[in-house]
């Protein structure tokens, strides 16, 4: 290797690079041959390039100046670096008939166009053929020959097109066509277009709304004007979207629902149904992907049920968090085993239960407490009836009746089969346990949760202890548990996965699941449900072929944390931030019960293979 | 003198041995950031970004360490052929842009992408290099001699201008007129050019792409359509102005993390660096470019043949060009223009144009003591 002063040496022996030839290209076309050092013409060619190479350096050298510069500038804050208002949308001003409606922010997710429609009175065309010909021009799908025909009959009133833009009007009116005339009427647009399809549905072509909100509120869109706000945060519908998207392509899911809920108030803030669809053009749409899998959809949600039963169990004082039931042994009742994939060698406490998922001792837990306990709390829950939701896309829940709902039934609901509920329902009760225990009401709509809760005033469904220890006990499955995939460094999430097999015919499938994750963040202090469920989701080789919710739908809930967190001013915390407000988390659960636990971290994949399948 | 003259016959190991180190590193540094950087927005993994990369960083990595080896008198036979040849491509590519291919302005090898755009920013410094070596001082004074090295640039310039490729097409013409002033042309002439050149760009300007006037547009009022086309700049102003003094971790970046960048990865990687790793790594790395400038320059100014010597300074302005125009249009100082952080933006076909010109440059360092005549021949 040489240094640099090593070329220098050698340089200085040659071709210096001297001032005077900076500028002498000036001159040096008169007096080159006098004033030019002794050596050779080529040598006096490199001596200039040497001395303007050193001028083009220098120009060099000064950019990176100014870069420097803009960039401590923009460093250190003097530029105005932050993000201008972008939502800009305002109620007044509104020509059309038809309200807006906006999301949270103002941010415009449906509003009309003013257009027209064109008409014809066949009797005053004076040239159909002629008349025909032109409108082509501008509606080039028309067919010549069968407008022609009609334009000749003797109809007085004849719709030829919804909807003109104001350009086709301008064009066509220019024509002077004598016969047509214009009406007023006016077009829906969706700005998001399917990310937002089925919380707000649709119109028809005389814009009365015949799915989703605008179906639902229909009236009222009618006869105010000002927009009508919803509870959605777009930004969050778009990664809730997109991230349930890419999981149900990574797992080949027929399709799938999410759910981003505020705990306090029940206000939902992104709900996603896939397959969607084009709301602009929704006849074409398949009945499937017009399906709302996040409401109209009631399915068997399996384990995360389990958080359900645990709450139940633990509020009834009847059973503490550190009680052990046997889980060593499958459960025979009647027709039915209720087996663990993996029966635990020893007794399990309630929190172990929960963390590993297990069947058999989440239906002893229930047996202890009794049917009529389980239907009336979670009939408290709203988990009985059909959810008060603002959509006309609502399905009720698959109950059992009162004579079915015996024994059997008390201990498979525990873990979550023989009761149907949908996604929000799911996730409004869930909300109920962890905001402290005072029951929501899930609403798409702004301002309306508040004018419930005047009108109620705050329902209690457990004390304040139990939902603390809900808490602590959905944190340990995210860190310790089955859904180490919903783990977002910064970010205390908890959550319950799920997984429960589909019924095809009437007969449970062995390899067709509804896997799911329902999430809670941050858990210390909670604020949001995430939810996500795949249907039919597949496993791959990342997953080892597993398809249950720890594998598929918690590293959605995970992706959706990181990225909606700063969106809702909660930037990622400090790990030593975190893990002290972990162990104030997990407080409620007594210090014996964690130790049981047994909470080293031994990480290694087969440990989380085995406890996956475990549940 | 008889290590100079030895210069001539060296083997292939003394060449090796003359292999300037400092710029290898150097080069080696500046990849490995980008890898790095690539690692972090793809969500702290290999795939989809920081491998496919890697690998083609160590390919290139081979292919400069075996260009240097190259003996510097077959750059100056090979100038013409082939820049013609690269000339061929772009009319080729050009004409089957037109016909069938879509709007394809490359040609797929299999496992390299050909641009002919990019690699003509090599060729045409070569071609120029050696006009302008064969010229007396005093010829150069003659208008007529400037015709054909203005042909030289022109002709691929329009082409490149026709894809259309405004940012290509843009450093073509300012790599070459940093040549031509280095070679000695005439200061006046330089402003006769520049005065031409703002008569024409009125008449330009309505000949632009409507996108193109978009983004010079948006780049006069960035906030004018925070949504549309100034989201970048704006989105690229807050990741930096996010990033602070120290920046906020590896991987913690949360404006080019959360995807809120397009094209975190390729034209806009700078943001994701000043973010994770703040002014100090910003600076940092163009510290580290601005080295490689040095060495550039310190080599073309130790080369003792014009040939030599604008070769080296032509790639050296070249290189500093991507550099400039990048970070200038990142930080929001011009317009943005489709320009890769060189060796560190995500990309092959780029990655791999500037590993051949350090491979070029790398060449000429090891043979800067052969002298060449005018007529090509070696002088002692």
């Amino acid at each position: 290797m040489r240094s640099w002063r090593e070329h220098g040496r050698r340089r200085s022996s040659t071709n210096q690079p001297s001032l005077p030839g900076l500028f002498s290209g000036l001159k040096a076309h008169t007096d080159t041959k006098k004033t030019r050092s002794p050596s050779s013409p080529s040598e006096y060619a490199l001596t200039l390039a040497s001395a303007r190479l050193g001028l083009v350096f220098l120009s060099f050298f000064l950019f990176f100046v100014l870069v420097s510069g803009r960039l401590a500038l923009l460093s250190l804050g003097h530029e105005p670096a932050e993000a201008q208002p972008l939502h800009a949308a305002s109620g007044t001003g509104s020509v059309t008939a038809r309200s807006d409606m906006t999301d949270r922010n103002g941010t415009v997710l449906a509003t009309s166009l003013p257009t027209m429609m064109l008409m014809a009175d066949a009797r005053k065309i004076l040239d159909a053929q002629d008349a025909a010909k032109k409108l082509q021009t501008v509606l080039p799908t028309l067919n010549i020959a069968a407008l022609t025909q009609e334009l000749q009959t003797a109809k007085r009133f004849i719709t030829l097109w919804r909807h003109l833009t104001p350009r086709q009007y301008y064009e066509i009116n220019k024509m002077g066509i004598a016969g047509l005339e214009f009406i007023p009427d006016e077009s829906r647009i969706y700005p998001a277009g399917a990310i937002t399809s089925h919380v707000l549905g649709y119109t028809d072509t005389d814009n009365e709304g015949i799915a989703g909100l605008e179906k639902s509120q229909n009236e009222r869109l009618q006869k105010q004007d000002e927009p009508l706000i919803t509870t959605l945060d777009i930004r969050l519908q778009t990664v809730l979207h997109r991230e349930l998207s890419q999981a149900i392509d990574t797992y080949k899911a027929i399709g799938g629902a999410g759910i981003i809920m505020d705990v306090s108030n029940g206000e939902i803030l992104a709900l996603v149904s896939l397959p969607d669809f084009n709301p602009q053009s929704a006849g074409a749409a398949s009945d499937d992907s017009k399906f709302n899998r996040a409401t109209l959809g009631v399915y068997e949600m399996g384990s995360t049920f389990k958080s359900f039963n645990t709450a139940m169990a633990l509020d009834s004082g009847f059973i503490k968090v550190g009680e052990r039931f046997d889980t060593t042994q499958p459960i025979v009742v009647g027709s039915k085993t209720i087996r663990d994939f993996h029966p635990a060698k020893h007794w399990m406490n309630v929190a172990e239960i929960f963390m590993e998922s297990s069947n058999i001792g989440s239906a002893r837990m229930a047996s202890k407490i009794g049917t009529t306990q389980q239907r009336a709390f979670l009939a408290r829950l709203g988990l009985t009836n059909k959810t008060p939701l603002e959509l006309p896309e609502v399905g009720a829940p698959l109950v059992p009746s009162a004579a079915n709902w015996r024994d059997t039934a008390t201990m498979t609901i525990a873990f979550g089969h023989g009761l149907a509920v949908n996604a929000v329902q799911l996730c409004s009760a869930a909300a109920s346990l962890l905001n402290g225990g005072l029951l929501v009401r899930p609403t798409l709509i702004k301002g309306s949760t508040d004018k419930a809760t005047q009108e109620n005033g705050s329902i209690r469904v457990i004390s304040e202890k139990t939902s603390a220890q809900m808490r602590a006990l959905m944190r340990l499955v995210v860190k310790h548990g089955t859904a180490k995939k919903a783990e977002v460094a910064g970010y205390l999430v908890g959550g319950k996965t799920g997984t429960a097999d589909k019924i095809t015919g009437k007969h449970y499938s062995q390899n067709a699941r509804m896997s799911s994750f329902l999430g809670v963040f941050p858990a210390s202090a909670p604020r949001y449900i995430v939810f996500a469920l795949l249907d039919d989701p597949k496993g791959n080789a990342k997953t080892y072929g597993f398809a249950t919710g720890g594998w598929t739908a918690a590293p959605v809930i995970g992706n959706v944390v990181s990225q909606i967190g700063p969106l809702l001013d909660m930037p990622p915390v400090d790990a030593d931030v975190m893990a002290a407000t972990e162990k104030q988390l997990l407080r409620p659960l007594g210090s014996d019960v964690i130790e049981s636990l047994n909470l080293d971290d031994e990480a290694d994949d087969y440990a989380a293979v085995e406890s996956n399948r475990a549940h | 003198m008889s290590r100079l003259s030895s210069a001539e016959h060296m083997s292939l190991t003394d060449k090796f041995r003359l292999i300037n180190w400092g710029l290898v590193v150097l080069i080696a540094l500046i990849g490995l950031t980008g890898i790095a950087l690539l690692y972090s927005s793809g969500g702290k993994s290999w795939e989809p970004w920081a491998a496919p990369q890697a690998i083609r960083f160590a390919l290139g990595f081979c292919l400069m360490l075996g260009l240097a080896l190259v003996d510097i008198r077959f750059w100056l036979r090979a100038a013409y052929p082939l820049f013609g040849f690269m000339f061929f491509l772009l009319i080729v590519v050009e004409i089957m842009g037109h016909v069938g291919m879509g709007a394809q302005r490359w040609i797929n090898l299999g496992f390299f992408v050909l641009q002919p755009s990019e690699l003509m920013k090599i060729t045409l410094v070569l071609a120029l290099a050696k006009y302008f070596h064969s010229l007396e001082l005093d010829e150069m004074g003659r208008p007529a001699m400037l015709v054909p090295p203005l042909l030289m640039v022109m002709a691929p310039v329009g082409l490149v201008l026709l894809q259309p490729n405004l940012g290509t097409a843009m450093l073509l013409t300012l790599a070459s007129g940093a040549l031509f002033f280095v070679a000695g042309v005439r200061w006046w002439k330089f402003l006769i050019v520049i005065a031409l050149t703002a008569l024409v760009l009125p008449y330009a300007w309505h000949h632009l792409h409507d996108y193109q006037k978009d983004r010079l547009l948006t780049f006069i009022h960035p906030d004018s359509d925070p949504l549309g086309t100034g989201y970048n700049i704006i989105q690229s102003k807050i990741a930096l102005g996010s990033g602070g003094v120290f920046g906020k971790g590896f991987g913690m970046g949360s404006q080019s993390q959360l995807q809120f960048l397009p094209e975190k990865h390729t034209d806009f990687i700078f943001v994701v660096l000043a973010e994770e790793f703040g002014m100090i790594g910003a600076v940092t790395l163009l510290a580290l470019y601005f080295l490689l400038l040095v060495y550039g320059v310190m080599i073309a100014l130790t080369s003792r043949s014009q040939f030599a010597r604008l070769t080296a300074f032509g790639l050296t302005t070249s290189f500093f060009l991507y550099v400039f125009v990048n970070v200038a249009m990142v930080t929001g100082l011009i317009p943005v223009v489709g320009i890769p952080l060189p060796l560190v933006s995500y990309g092959g076909t780029a990655m791999m144009t500037l590993l051949i010109g350090c491979g070029v440059l790398l060449s000429i360092s090891v043979h800067r003591d052969i002298r060449i005549s005018r007529t090509g021949i070696t002088e002692l």
